[in-house]
Order: C-alpha cells, then structure tokens, then sequence
C-alpha cells in the first residue's frame, strides 16, 4: 500500500471517530506530557493498534491513544503516545498521524516530547520552546515518491516552527509565570543515549537539546503546510553534563515532578491557538 | 523472538564442542586476526558451521570463532568480524555479540584498523578508545527491545569501561609502549573519506575514523558487557595532506604491528578479572 492509500484508509476509519468535533488543532503527548489529556473532555478514544497502518505503541510512558476532545469549546485531536523511529518502524508510517490529522483538515500541530540537555545553562524541569532543529537521523520521512496533493517535491524548512505561535506560547508561559526559553532540538535515532563525545559533537553543530522523536512529524506537517508549535520539557543533563548515568525511569521521575507546569502551559497554549 | 532462538541453535551448536566458557571475548580486526593463532589449545569453529552465524567475506578477516586460552585463561576471539556495510543491516552485527553473552562473557576486548586524524598520529600507533562517535547513520538497538537482555535505552555516558582502560594504560606503562588515547568515529563506509568528510568529523570531536566497533559496542553495552577498545592506526587520515588508500595498505601495516599488538592484549588480558 502506498502512503496515499495508508492515508484515506486511516482517515475514512478516524473520520468516524470525530463524533461532533470539527477539530483545527493536533496535539501529540510525548513522556512526560500525558497528564494533559486528564483536563480535557474526551468525545472518543481509539486505540492506535485498532486504526488501520497504526503500529502499537511499545515505550514505558506512552500509551498509543488517539483521543478527540475538546476543551473550553476548542475541538482537537491528541495522540497520548507516539510511534518511534527506533521502534523499528519506518519514517514513512511516522508521518502517518501527521497526514491523517492534516486530511482531517486540522491546521495545527502541537509537539510535545523529552529531551536531554546539551546546553549546560538548561536544568531538568525546564521547558523549551523548539525555534529550530537538526536532523540528525541520516533519513527524512519526505523520501520516496512526492504526492504533490500531499506538498511540494522540496518544501522549504526555513521556519518550521511557526513564529507567531511561538510568540503566542511565549505570552502564555509568561502570564502562567513559568519560565520559558528557546533551543534548537536535535533529533537522533536512539534507542541507545548519546555518548559524552557525541554530545560534544551535537554541541558544536549547534543544538541545545536532543531528543528521539518529533523532527519526523514536524517535516511532515510543513510538508503539509501545518502551523508547527514545538514544545520540549528537559528531562535530564546529556551525558558527560552530569556524572551519573541516564536511565528512562530518571526521565519519568523528572517529568513527573514538573507535570503541573507543564500541564497548565500545554493546556493554555490549546486556548491560545484556538483563538488566533 | 526470532533473533533469540537463532542464538539458542548458534549456542547449542558451540557449546557442543567447548567444554569451557569463557568470560573474556575478543572482536579481532583488520590484519589483526592472527592473533587467535597465538592462543593455547585454540579450537577453531568456522562461522559457517554455526547456525544463522553471518558471513565475512573480507580480506584479512578469516571467519572463525576460536576458544582458547591466553597464560591459562580462557578466551574466545572472533577471528574475522562482520560488518555493517556487508550486510547493510545491523542484526548481522548483533549477532555474534550476543552469542558471546549468552555463552557467558563479561569483558569484550574489541580491536580494529582505522584512520588517524590528528597530527600527533602515526601509522602502526595503538589508541585506546576513549568514547566513540556513531556516525552510522543507524543503530544497532532500532526495533523492537528485548527487555531480558537490557533496556530500552541503555545509558552510554561511559560505553568504554573506566577500569578495562585503566588496565590497558598501566599495561602499556609497564611495557613502555606508546599508547594513544582518543574518540573514534565510525561510518558505514564503504568507500574511504573524502577530505571534505574527514575536516567534518575533526570538528565533531573525532580522533580516528573507521566502519566497525560502534554498533558492537551499543549491543555489548545494552546487554551490560563491559568494553575495552582498542585501535591500530593503520593509514593517516588528515584532510590536508591525503593520498590515495587502499585496504592493502591497511592490512600491511596492521601486520607490522602485529607483534606489538598481540603483546599488549596478552598482557591485558593477564590482569582481567576471570570471574
């Protein structure tokens, strides 16, 4: 099956799942970001693994829900979990929410997800508005043969993430009091964590943070000329920024302790969006 | 899982044939595989007569699994090691590692030819890696996790063991040998570098290059084997100065420093823990 085909089929299946909603904004919970899905009211849920070319999702933390709510009036779709590159599926099936939420005529992306700190003036705990990224994954989910329904042939990343959506989220942490900055997120395969030389080398090449995820589904939605709003919560120093050793339960416990910062600037940033 | 009872045949079949099993292993690199020929009572098992054991097909790699014992403590080498750019996948990598884990190893010594990238560099030297760059492009650990064997996503703040290497430098001390110490970078290969690359690497922080090790390493780590690695910088890779190289080349002066080289991991191995 072709991507185009993977597409309708999904979309068909989830379009049935919309109830009432008529949804503008898609919101993908990474670690540590679920606990938002607990203040919104739930119109439907489905589990990944029953929506057709939807893999199951496999990591601690992410429970593969695709939810339509709706919060305050504002209709949106939240994936509570996300599929991973170093899952072992391909970057192809990673765009495929993005494809779908985009077919659904939603116009917004919001990405979530956890990162480890290059830049040694980030602490865990802190939040991290994405202005920029690096692809550091040696493939692009944009390979193979361009459906140019779908977007151009070569679209243009000079600003994926949507600089007034930026300044919006900026004004919401700012009124919540929650200190804000903004980094460049640098996306690795994994599943193994960085060693201290190649947290180096990402630090020369610019990155403030890096992650596993996010950078395939944010192409994806450029491609589809989505609004982008990345937001990544520090979960951890990257190796050889602190002397102990990384551990996904470390990340948990960190996301954990800040889930109502993080809560209330995601939940805000949804009502934000809703009314520009 | 099919991986795992590909490994119960791989296992079964190798252990019918040793009665020991050893706790230390070795990953012999390029023109380095001479050096299971320096073991007691070696018993060589060729990789194709063990179950779903991947291929080698280069030069200077001879293909075969070899038990023995260096001043009386047990070792199994792999003599001639697979590589990613064989295969182009990585559960070819994967493999041999754990076999090894699952025949019971604790300490990996993993050697290999490659290219040094700074001035203070010499061919025929002996670099103790310190920390390693992938630059692959993949990773060893992509698909599905086998939680038994390690987790999800194992920590590499110190893929290289710190009391291994501090062995390896005191051994060198007592043999007044020269070793090096550094990051080394792999790529899939296979082709060498263009000069413009090699700059690139220097800048990401690395000292040597290669196309092996890194993946060995991750999988080694994941499943909670301790590494020591050890390079023989074989050409000079310096971006301003290069000539043209050949795998020949690279053979050649890993066989000059052969000697030195079996020498040193003799000794290393003398002081490793057997327990």
């Amino acid at each position: 099956m072709n991507i185009s085909e993977q597409i309708d089929k999904g979309y068909r299946f989830l379009q049935t799942q919309l109830e009432s909603a008529k949804p503008k904004i898609g919101l993908i919970l990474g670690s540590g970001f679920s606990e938002v899905a607990d203040h919104v009211q739930v119109l439907s849920t489905t589990p990944f693994d029953h929506i057709p070319g939807f893999p199951k999702a496999s990591v601690e933390g992410h429970e593969g829900i695709w939810i339509v709510a709706r919060l305050d009036g504002v209709d949106l779709v939240i994936m509570k979990g996300r599929i991973h590159y170093y899952e072992g599926h391909s970057m192809q099936t990673l765009s495929l929410p993005v494809r779908i939420m985009s077919k659904l005529s939603i116009e917004t992306m919001i990405l979530t997800n956890a990162s480890g700190a290059i830049n040694s003036d980030l602490s865990p705990g802190d939040l991290m508005l994405i202005k920029d990224h690096i692809n550091l994954s040696f493939t692009n989910p944009l390979i193979g043969t361009n459906n140019p329904e779908l977007g151009p042939r070569f679209p243009d990343t000079s600003t994926t993430y949507t600089l007034k959506l930026r300044q919006q989220a900026t004004h919401v942490a700012n009124q919540l009091q929650i200190p804000i900055i903004e980094g460049v997120y640098l996306f690795t395969s994994g599943p193994s964590y960085e060693t201290p030389a190649e947290v180096r080398m990402m630090r020369t090449l610019g990155a403030d943070v890096v992650g596993m995820s996010t950078v395939p589904e944010a192409l994806a939605a450029k491609h589809a000329g989505m609004k982008v709003l990345g937001i990544s919560q520090v979960t951890n120093m990257a190796a050889g920024l602190s002397s102990s050793p990384l551990s996904h339960e470390d990340v948990l416990k960190t996301t954990a302790g800040n889930s109502s910062n993080t809560t209330s600037f995601v939940l805000g940033c949804i009502k934000s969006l809703a009314e520009s | 899982m099919r991986e795992k009872s590909q490994l119960a045949e791989a296992y079964h079949k190798v252990t019918d044939n040793v009665a020991f099993r050893p706790r230390i292993g070795l990953i012999l690199g390029s023109g380095l595989g001479l050096f299971a020929e320096s073991l007691e009572n070696q018993l060589a098992i060729p990789y194709r007569g063990i179950p779903h054991f991947p291929q080698v097909s280069i030069e200077g790699h001879q293909g075969n699994l070899v038990f023995g014992q260096v001043i009386g403590k047990d070792v199994v080498a792999m003599q001639g090691r697979v590589h990613f750019y064989e295969h182009g996948e990585m559960a070819s990598v994967r493999f041999p590692v754990r076999l090894m884990h699952l025949m019971g190893v604790t300490n990996l010594i993993v050697t290999n030819a490659c290219g040094g990238l700074r001035e203070n560099q010499y061919p025929g030297a002996l670099m103790l890696i310190k920390d390693h760059i992938n630059f692959m492009g993949t990773n060893p650990l992509i698909g599905p996790n086998d939680d038994s064997l390690g987790p999800r996503f194992p920590d590499m703040s110190q893929p290289y063991d710190a009391s291994l290497t501090n062995i390896a430098r005191s051994t060198a001390k007592d043999l007044n040998m020269d070793l090096l110490e550094g990051v080394y970078c792999a790529v899939s290969g296979p082709h060498y570098l263009s000069g413009a690359e090699l700059k690139m690497l220097r800048i990401a922080g690395a000292d040597t290059v290669g196309m092996s090790t890194v993946p060995e390493v991750i999988v080694a780590n994941h499943c909670g084997i301790k590494v020591l690695g050890i390079s023989c910088i074989t050409d000079m890779a310096i971006p301003e100065s290069l000539s043209p190289l050949t795998h020949h080349e690279v053979i050649e002066v890993a066989a000059r420093t052969r000697p030195r080289f079996i020498s040193f991991i003799q000794a290393i191995i003398a002081k490793l823990p057997t327990s």
